[in-house]
């Protein structure tokens, strides 16, 4: 494991906890590029984000933190839907996981690592009458 | 976020992607959203806010039928 300039002691520690319960191998991957539709992003001050860089940072601490957790990086030279992060089997997440949404990371990446799902028996009863293939998105603030 | 990653890892149907609205100001302008958490399934708008996980799934479902 590797430590993190990126987050703080007591968040590096929290989030070692909770990869404590992965049960499986996690892969994740984050593809990085110029955006599609350019957004300037500022922070509190009028600084400019740098939404790869600051992306990279995070995922890359982030998944440093359990030897289960195994990252690839993908740098695009085309525009597109990046950053973009990829946990596991197929959860997505577009922009730069801040906020709420490193949390949102954090718990994917153990959700994902577990060898059942934490859905419901009921939620995924229900589940199993879906005859067709579904997309769902959820568009999100950091905050 | 988490409940729609917790329904894909649960059904092989589904696949979930979250998306940063201020980082794709476009696509969620796109798709008419105006507060978060914004639930779109099959790029159209379904509802707006959190919701229960059973409620979550039906909501899922009746925009599926």
């Amino acid at each position: 494991m590797t430590g993190s300039s990126t987050l703080g002691e007591t968040e590096q520690a929290a989030i070692r906890e909770a990869f404590a319960d992965l049960e499986r191998d996690v892969g994740v991957v984050l593809e990085l590029g110029p955006a599609a539709t350019p957004v300037t992003l500022l922070a509190a001050g009028g600084r400019e984000l740098d939404s790869n860089a600051i992306t990279r940072d995070v995922v890359t601490s982030v998944c440093g933190l359990a030897d289960g957790v195994r990252l690839t990086v993908t740098e695009h030279d085309e525009p597109g839907p990046w950053p973009r992060t990829t946990i596991g089997p197929g959860l997505v997440y577009q922009g730069m996981p801040l906020g709420y949404e490193l949390t949102t990371l954090v718990h994917a990446i153990v959700d994902a690592g577990r060898a059942e799902p934490t859905l419901s028996a009921a939620s995924r009863e229900r589940l199993d009458a879906l005859e067709q293939d579904v997309a769902i998105d959820v568009f999100v603030t950091p905050t | 976020m988490l409940l729609a990653y917790r329904l894909a890892l649960a059904s092989p149907r589904i696949v979930a992607r979250g998306i940063e609205a201020s980082e794709f100001a476009v696509e969620a302008e796109r798709h008419g959203v105006s507060a978060v958490p914004a639930i779109v399934v099959d790029d159209r708008f379904a509802w707006a806010g959190s919701v229960p996980e059973a409620v979550f799934v039906e909501r899922v479902l009746a925009a599926t039928a």
